[in-house]
């Protein structure tokens, strides 16, 4: 028998290549290691990242077997478990009972827990212990349906780099002084939040993601920030208050992102942008600003036209551009498409725009306007698509016909008619 | 045979643990952080006479292979698509080499080839039965068949391991029961200890008349209890120093606290409770639950619950002399909040353990 080739092959290697190997593998069966060899008995148990998520779920019809042999597993695993977690992750639909995760996040807590994710439950909301706001190594967190009281004595998680909460409940001010309070906080995610009136102060913040229904957003102290992604959704509420707000919202959230990159609206964004934004002048320039992209935006409504303008213009760097037109339509006949003529200086150029993308065009004045003064205005343009909306069918041709006889300022420019939805 | 080498490539020698000597373009070799920093730091590499030494994981075969992975990914022309093809192929291989090769590259600092080689493994790995496993890496399956189904309780809903769990634990409780007859002092130690745990909680339920009835039937049940460690053939107990000492105790609680069932009737309670939970010692819920009635269990969660309360401050201490008692024992889920809903594991420490 030859020695060499039944000489276990794996046992003896360095504890961290095993863990590296086992944190790839379902956590069920990382913890079956555990009957393969004596060696391999507590191998899986120093794993820093635990992640308890549907295949560690058992087969049954009964939901509360279920629920709670998913609390014993995880109960399990985190008593055996050695040494320190720093990655937890629960993704489930079972709610487990509050004694059992608070329970878990106090034992967390004391395990230097880095990373920490709880989405579950369908429908119950679980209430945050205090304890988890005492993780000093916290990087990472996102929260999914629960409940945040931040505690008085609570001094902010200084090591936070990536907060996201979704369908969080939390008091208003305790979110700003929450975000104020992370001082490394780079990624912010805030999702299905209602009625919010939100001041964001963080220096060191390069994404932000907002929906959910928010009234007014500032952006004060966030001048390292890269990416902005928003979807506004409206309420009557939000409605009325929109039509009371001074101010400029554009200057109140475009206001202080110099190094913006990427720009990403859906829904009202820019009908929230148009509000208090006056025609003329552009007192902030972004000049790193490359990829900008608005969906719901309506070609009806001159002031929202004008926040696109704006936007365009103030990013000389500009390199892509999509958008997206509002599928609302009104009848009026009325444009005035003066501006087109009026209002824009000629030598105004995009140098660097290559790619304009135009979805759900149905054929209004001002959107054919704008078409024509990007294929103007744009030397270096290598692609035009235009998708039309499903809704149009016979102006088609004529759209088509008409766009093709514009004047293009790059040569290289070439006009593409997309008819299937994209 | 002497070959000129054109001015522009330069070359870095290297030295694997197996003596052999070779000359790797720079470029190449300079992929793997730790070469890198060998080179920069220490100036070596430059001639055959001072080649860098490589770590002892890397032998000869092993360095080519790694070598043609850093040729490949070192040129930052390949798209993503390319270099995942070339990945996919590059993993191919045989067990031993796969192993050898993560050992390798950890070694050399090479992180993105140790993830490879990784998850190449971790494939091997997962949704295997643990027999595939052996067969795959070589492994000796050297636990004894107790102690393979130990880590197993809760982890699956194996029926036969169920059995098996049921099987191995009858057989250890009566060794414990020999045991435990040797070892009188040792009890002796156990009632001292509960006895103070029982003042405090008489203390604290206030009810100093009852204490001494409760005394009474807490050495009712202790001696009813060594009675039946003596007959030893229905094994009523759940057999352990400390099984004996916290049962009483909560049934002395039980005397204390609930009005309604007499300490006899509680007493009663506690006996038909561990009868019918003597032979299982997992934890797994879906067995228990099928044993108990439920007005029953209605009744020992309701005490239980109530003692679990009690004894928030007095349990972290307990827990540590239970656990420093030696035996190997499966770890115990604790409740220190001692909620409602944690009832059922404070339940499981007081009417069977292992």
């Amino acid at each position: 028998m030859d020695t060499d080739s039944d000489k276990d092959l794996i046992s003896d290697l360095p504890q961290s290549i095993i863990e590296t190997i086992l944190i790839k593998v379902p956590l069920l069966d990382a913890v079956r290691t555990s009957i393969l060899s004596r060696k391999w008995r507590y191998k899986w148990a120093t794993i820093t990242q635990l992640v308890f998520n549907d295949p560690c779920l058992t087969l049954s019809h009964d939901k509360s077997i279920i629920s709670c042999n998913l609390v014993n597993f995880i109960t399990r695993c985190l008593f055996l478990h050695d040494g320190p977690i720093h990655k937890f992750e629960l993704d489930t639909s079972y709610s487990p009972t509050s004694p059992d995760l608070d329970q878990w996040l106090l034992f967390l807590s004391r395990k230097d827990i880095k990373e920490l994710i709880i989405d579950i439950g369908e429908d119950d909301w679980f209430r945050a212990p205090s304890c988890l706001f005492f993780c000093p190594k916290l990087t990472h967190l996102v929260l999914v349906r629960c409940e945040l009281n931040p505690p008085p004595n609570f001094k902010g998680f200084l090591s936070l780099k990536h907060l996201s909460l979704q369908q969080v409940i939390i008091p208003p001010h305790d979110i700003e002084v929450l975000i104020s309070s992370c001082p490394l906080l780079e990624s912010l995610t805030l999702s299905y939040f209602d009625s919010l009136e939100l001041t964001i102060r963080a220096p060191n913040l390069k994404y932000l993601n907002l929906e959910g229904e928010f009234k007014d957003i500032r952006l004060e102290d966030t001048s390292h920030l890269v990416g902005i992604s928003v979807a506004m959704y409206m309420t009557d509420d939000i409605a009325e208050h929109f039509e009371q707000s001074s101010g400029c919202n554009f200057d109140k959230f475009l206001g202080g992102v110099p190094c913006l990159e990427r720009l990403i609206g859906h829904i009202y964004f820019t009908k929230y942008l148009s509000i208090g934004n006056e025609q003329g002048s552009f007192p902030v320039m972004y000049q790193n600003l490359k990829f900008i992209e608005l969906y719901q935006v309506s070609f009806e409504d001159m002031k929202e036209l004008l926040v696109v303008l704006r936007l365009i213009v103030s990013s000389p760097n500009l390199e892509e551009l999509q958008i997206s037109s509002s599928s609302i339509t009104t009848t009026t006949d009325i444009y005035d498409l003066d501006i087109w003529e009026k209002d824009w200086p000629a030598d105004c150029t995009f140098s660097k725009l290559k790619i304009v993308h135009m979805t759900d065009f149905s054929g209004l004045p001002h959107e054919i306007a704008f078409i024509r003064f990007l294929l103007g205005h744009s030397p270096v343009l290598e692609q035009m698509i235009v998708a039309p909306t499903i809704y149009v069918t016979d102006k088609v041709v004529k759209m088509l016909i008409d766009l093709l006889t514009f004047r293009r300022a790059s040569p290289l420019a070439t006009v593409k008619f997309v008819q299937e939805p994209l | 045979m002497a070959v000129v080498k054109p001015e522009m490539k330069s070359y870095i020698w290297l030295q694997t643990a197996d003596g052999s000597i070779q000359q790797v373009e720079e470029e190449v070799a300079m992929f793997c952080p730790m070469i890198f920093r060998e080179v920069l730091q220490t100036e070596m590499g430059s001639s055959k006479n001072n080649a860098i030494s490589l770590p002892q994981r890397v032998n000869r075969a092993i360095l080519g292979l790694i070598l043609d992975y850093c040729r490949f990914h070192q040129l930052p022309g390949r798209s993503n698509k390319e270099r995942k093809i070339f990945d996919e192929k590059f993993i191919r291989l045989d067990t031993k080499k796969l192993c050898e090769l993560t050992s390798a590259a950890d070694s050399l600092q090479l992180r993105p080839l140790v993830d490879l080689t990784s998850r190449a493994l971790a494939r091997m790995i997962e949704g295997k039965t643990p027999e595939e496993i052996r067969e795959t890496f070589h492994l000796p399956d050297d636990l004894t068949e107790e102690e393979k189904l130990e880590p197993l309780r809760n982890m699956t809903d194996d029926p036969r391991i169920r059995l098996l769990n049921r099987l191995y634990a009858r057989k250890r409780k009566e060794l414990k029961e020999r045991e435990k007859l040797k070892n009188v002092e040792v009890e002796e130690e156990q009632h001292v200890d509960e006895r103070s745990v029982d003042d405090l909680l008489s203390f604290i339920n206030g009810a100093n008349e009852d204490s001494k009835s409760a005394r009474a039937t807490k050495s009712k049940k202790k001696n009813r209890r060594k009675e039946q460690a003596r007959n030893s053939s229905i094994n009523n107990e759940t057999g352990n120093h400390n099984q004996e000492s916290n049962c009483p105790t909560s049934s002395c609680l039980n005397g204390d606290t609930s009005d309604v069932p007499s300490p006899s009737k509680s007493s009663e309670l506690q006996d038909s409770a561990s009868v019918k939970f003597s032979p299982k010692l997992d934890f797994d819920d879906g067995d228990i639950e099928d044993e108990l009635d439920p007005a029953m269990k209605e009744e020992i969660d309701r005490e239980v619950e109530d003692f679990a309360r009690r004894l928030n401050s007095v349990w972290p201490e307990r827990m540590q002399e239970i656990l420093s008692l030696g035996q190997e024992r499966r770890p115990v889920p604790l409740s220190v909040n001692g909620n409602g809903s944690l009832k059922r594991y404070t339940g499981r420490v007081f009417f069977y353990k292992s």
